[in-house]
């Protein structure tokens, strides 16, 4: 009998859990989410432009893929260690922590300019971006609500995105990454003090998508990073499923390689 | 089946200006020198982020090595006439390869030569551009 009550118990509470919603965007108790319909019908300003598109990073001048740092930046020792590393793989001609060829997410920002097409779909309440490169998903929400509790943030490569108009500009602050396999550049490390402003805008008639990047990690350097990218609309293009699989690495010898510095 | 190697240099940043439809780097790869295998398709994989090929190629002591060549994705294939089916198990073909540089069978796809003579190619990724880039002073 009260082995029946604890099996009972315990089948309430595994219910209990089982019901509790997952979601990893905590809200406040009644809050609405960027999909409801409520939430979506309410009145806002019409906003100055719509993202709504498939985009390609690339072209033109200064527009490279890669967030290299400014000219005299400083790392913090920490971080210097991970550079310092990753120039002597160079030198022996190998390759430092290249976890993107292991399947971590590349995380914001790299995986804005992966040289694969993002499909975003701009709502009055959320911006939804999915990079074709591994599907990677983030949600700029737009409806006003603050970032998240730090005492509950749950880190990701992405990180939190919230977004505002400010005039023609879309400036969206993002936080709560995760500390570890997150790189903004070969050796230097992404923390979980990273803080990342993109201020967008759309140039040339709307086909260029133009975002001013602010990149600040007090734990990996000293200062504010500034950096400006810009992207195509490729309105011929469609994304699919790209998955980094376990079969994948298997067959790809680069990953397999002992020249990759672990 | 006979391998047999040439080594072919290639003019250095050839490769460098290849777009990155790539997860990750080139790691252990001369890119220097391709070398040319014959052997049997074992798998011919159609799919995202990267197609690849591994090919049965007889070594030197008498036995088979399996060479797993590494592809671009089926955006850059297709445009250059490549379909699910240009390959299948148990071809004979001949490829053209960046190959370890510790001499490893496996390396990155560069052309093959099918049955037919026709020779298939990539371009627009090799698909070991960096993921993870170099350190930035050395850009």
């Amino acid at each position: 009998m009260r082995i029946g009550m604890r099996l009972a118990a315990a089948i309430t509470v595994m219910n209990v859990l089982a019901a509790t919603d997952l979601s990893a965007q905590f809200q406040p108790a009644g809050s609405l989410g960027a999909l409801a319909p409520a939430n979506l019908a309410k009145p806002r300003p019409k906003p100055p432009f719509d993202l709504t598109g498939t985009w390609l990073h690339g072209g033109g001048a200064n527009n490279g893929f890669r967030f290299s740092p400014p000219e005299g930046f400083k790392l913090t020792p920490e971080a210097q260690k991970h550079y310092d590393a990753a120039q002597k793989a160079q030198a022996e001609g190998k390759v430092y922590r290249d976890d993107i060829g292991q399947c971590w997410p590349a995380g914001l920002p790299v995986i804005m300019t992966r040289v694969w097409p993002i499909a975003m779909i701009q709502l009055p309440t959320a911006i939804y971006m999915v990079s074709e490169f591994m599907n990677s998903f983030r949600v700029v929400y737009m409806d006003g609500r603050p970032h998240t509790d730090p005492d509950i943030a749950v880190p990701s490569f992405n990180g939190e995105s919230i977004g505002r108009w400010e005039g023609d500009t879309l400036v969206i602050d993002t936080k709560y990454f995760v500390p570890d396999h997150h790189w903004i550049d070969s050796g230097i490390p992404g923390s979980d003090a990273l803080h990342i402003v993109e201020r967008m805008k759309l140039t040339n008639q709307g086909q260029t998508l133009e975002i001013e990047y602010t990149l600040t990690d007090p734990k990996s350097w000293v200062g504010d990073w500034k950096m400006t990218k810009r992207w195509r609309r490729v309105d011929d293009r469609d994304i699919a499923e790209v998955s980094c699989l376990p079969d994948l690495n298997q067959h790809m010898p680069t990953t397999q390689s002992k020249d990759n510095v672990r | 089946m006979k391998r047999f190697v040439t080594a072919t240099f290639l003019m250095i940043g050839l490769f460098s200006a290849f777009a990155a439809y790539a997860h990750h780097a080139a790691a252990g790869i001369d890119r220097s020198k391709t070398v040319t295998i014959e052997g049997t398709v074992k798998q011919f994989k159609w799919g995202n982020p990267h197609s690849w090929l591994d090919l049965e190629v007889a070594n030197q002591k008498g036995s088979v090595d399996v060479w797993s060549l590494e592809m671009t994705s089926p955006a850059f294939l297709v445009p250059l006439g490549w379909k699910a089916t240009t390959l299948k198990a148990g071809d004979k073909v001949k490829a053209v390869v960046q190959p370890f540089k510790n001499g490893d069978p496996g390396g990155l796809f560069i052309s093959v030569t099918l049955p037919d003579g026709k020779v298939m190619g990539q371009r627009g990724g090799a698909p070991a551009a960096p993921a993870t880039p170099p350190p930035a002073s050395t850009k």
